[in-house]
């Protein structure tokens, strides 16, 4: 993995890195990803679960309910006339 | 220790072991019949829930995780919550924003990880449980090094309803105690299907009667890589349980040599997309700059308060689940999954466990921690991973003591749905095992 590979990863991963952590994870990034090509020599299978068991596909009946206090779940909250207060998007 | 002393001297004890980063301002048992504790990545909703994350920090859940909520049900008092690696990204539990725990046989060295606090808090308390969980051997290798039993069930046993995920296709929550008994007995109040968790499975029936471990299969490849002390100590437990009646086969699965990078690859992957919801706002911290666009916004709250381990595997699973190089691993995981279920589900067709030590040496010491790059803390799971990955429940029992006193384990993996077998051996293993416990003293 090079240098320019791991700043483009971290910035579509919203981290912001300086330059020694940039050299640092494209090493460590690097050591681990050469660990990974183990893959290329396991066998392989037509099968490819996402989950270890088969999760079976059970649906609940959509309710409408309140559950919880608002006042509750906005309690640690950053919020402007109770609503979740959030960055500027322009 | 009654439940008066030890919330009595809870907060001495913590200030020793440090294995809570919260505890109950409560101090009277009431009508509580039992003591227990969780690990921080389980909501509590009287007390601050951070998972080990500087990120989640002023977090007060308003609900309680399921298993919480079913602990408390059968009369339990919710004690602390156990200081873990950030998110459970860690063999040690050194990678966390907040205290370290400290093994209770040596303070120099790990409890083991991610959840440490938990089987720390397991090793000191008397009659204490503290409920675990288990991504790649969170809960085996940490009750390893603290020298009690370890209980991670199948995937899906258990309600992750309220638990902060790291890899949704893999984690478990289970059981840590001194106590052989304890494990069937939370087990069966925490286990269950959860409409609220649609990866809690319709499940056969939880049977908790006894039946006897007759036989155990163990791999060639789990006996490669061990320290001596770890290997001699294994090898005793083979010929003890033997005298018990266990018998004893060596077989070979080659498949487990390809589950570390499997599960590095699919539990990053995982970890990256359920860390995206962390930006500072609605959860923990949220002292971001207003005045920044919120893409800056979001960057520099991630930035300032996920440690070095979370920023690692974050990048590691936004790049594997990248096109082209990244995703070409990503499908490959999937399939050696597969075929690492198939080989344990060809193995225990003829045994009843599949059996090796959870880890390769005894807990370390800080120092020589401090001197591991990211890829030899992560391949220090290849005993742990494959069962975590076939998400088979998996037990670690105390199987004796290297010459410095430090604890050795050894794991059963049984087939899904099998934790009878599990209850039962760690009960009969309890019965001839001589426990050293540790010196506590506050």
């Amino acid at each position: 993995m090079d240098v320019k590979t791991v700043r483009d990863v971290a910035k579509f991963a919203h981290i912001a890195l300086t330059d020694e952590e940039t050299e640092r994870y494209c090493k460590d990034l690097g050591d681990i990803l050469s660990y990974f090509e183990l893959l290329n020599e396991a066998p392989e299978c037509d099968e490819r679960g996402v989950n270890p068991i088969l999760v079976e596909d059970i649906t609940r009946e959509d309710v409408p309910k309140v559950e919880y206090d608002a006042d509750v779940l906005l309690r640690d909250m950053d919020t402007y006339e109770r609503y979740v207060r959030g960055p500027r998007l322009s | 220790m009654s439940m008066d002393s030890t919330l009595r001297d809870l907060k001495r004890i913590n200030e020793k072991y440090r294995m809570f980063h919260a505890m109950t301002e409560d101090l009277e048992p009431g009508d509580s019949s039992f003591l227990f504790s969780v690990k921080d990545n389980l909501t509590s909703k009287d007390m601050e829930t951070c998972a080990g994350s500087r990120i989640l920090e002023g977090y007060h859940p308003a609900f309680d995780a399921a298993s919480v909520e079913k602990m408390r049900l059968a009369g339990g008092k919710l004690i602390g919550k156990a200081n873990m690696d950030e998110f459970g990204f860690g063999t040690f539990s050194t990678n966390s924003g907040f205290e370290i725990p400290r093994n209770p046989y040596d303070l120099d060295r790990a409890c083991g990880g991610s959840s440490g606090g938990s089987a720390c808090a397991a090793s000191v308390i008397e009659d204490h449980v503290s409920l675990g969980v288990s991504t790649g051997g969170s809960i085996c290798c940490p009750a390893s090094f603290c020298g009690v039993y370890g209980i991670a069930p199948t995937y899906g046993r258990v309600s992750r309803f309220g638990l902060i995920d790291y890899g949704n296709s893999l984690d478990k929550i289970g059981v840590i105690s001194q106590k052989a008994a304890d494990l069937k007995k939370f087990m069966e109040v925490i286990a269950g299907r959860d409409e609220r968790d649609p990866t809690s499975m319709v499940q056969p029936e939880f049977n908790t009667a006894y039946r006897k471990m007759k036989s155990v299969a163990v791999p060639k490849e789990g006996i490669e890589g061990l320290s001596k002390e770890v290997e001699k100590a294994f090898n005793d437990a083979l010929e003890q349980l033997k005298s018990m009646g266990v018998d004893v086969d060596y077989v070979d699965m080659p498949s487990l040599r390809y589950a570390m990078p499997a599960y590095y690859v699919l539990a990053t992957s995982e970890a990256s997309t359920n860390l995206a919801r962390y930006v500072g706002m609605r959860y923990g911290h949220q002292d971001g700059d207003h005045t920044l666009k919120f893409d800056d916004y979001f960057t520099d709250v991630r930035t300032r308060y996920f440690g070095d381990e979370a920023k690692r595997r974050i990048l590691l699973g936004t790049f594997t689940r990248m096109a082209g190089f990244g995703g070409r691993h990503y499908a490959k995981a999937r399939e050696v999954r597969q075929v690492v279920i198939n080989d344990y589900k060809k193995v225990l067709a003829d045994h009843d466990a599949v059996l090796a030590p959870t880890m390769p040496f005894t807990a370390p010491k800080f120092d020589d921690i401090s001197k591991m790059s990211a890829l030899d803390s992560y391949k220090a799971d290849y005993l742990t991973v494959p069962a975590n990955l076939a998400g088979t429940p998996h037990l670690s029992v105390p199987c004796g003591y290297d010459s410095d006193g430090m604890p050795v384990g050894m794991q059963f993996v049984a087939d899904h749905w099998n934790e009878d077998v599990l209850f039962s051996i760690a009960e009969d293993w309890e019965k001839q095992f001589d426990l050293r416990r540790p010196e506590v003293s506050i």
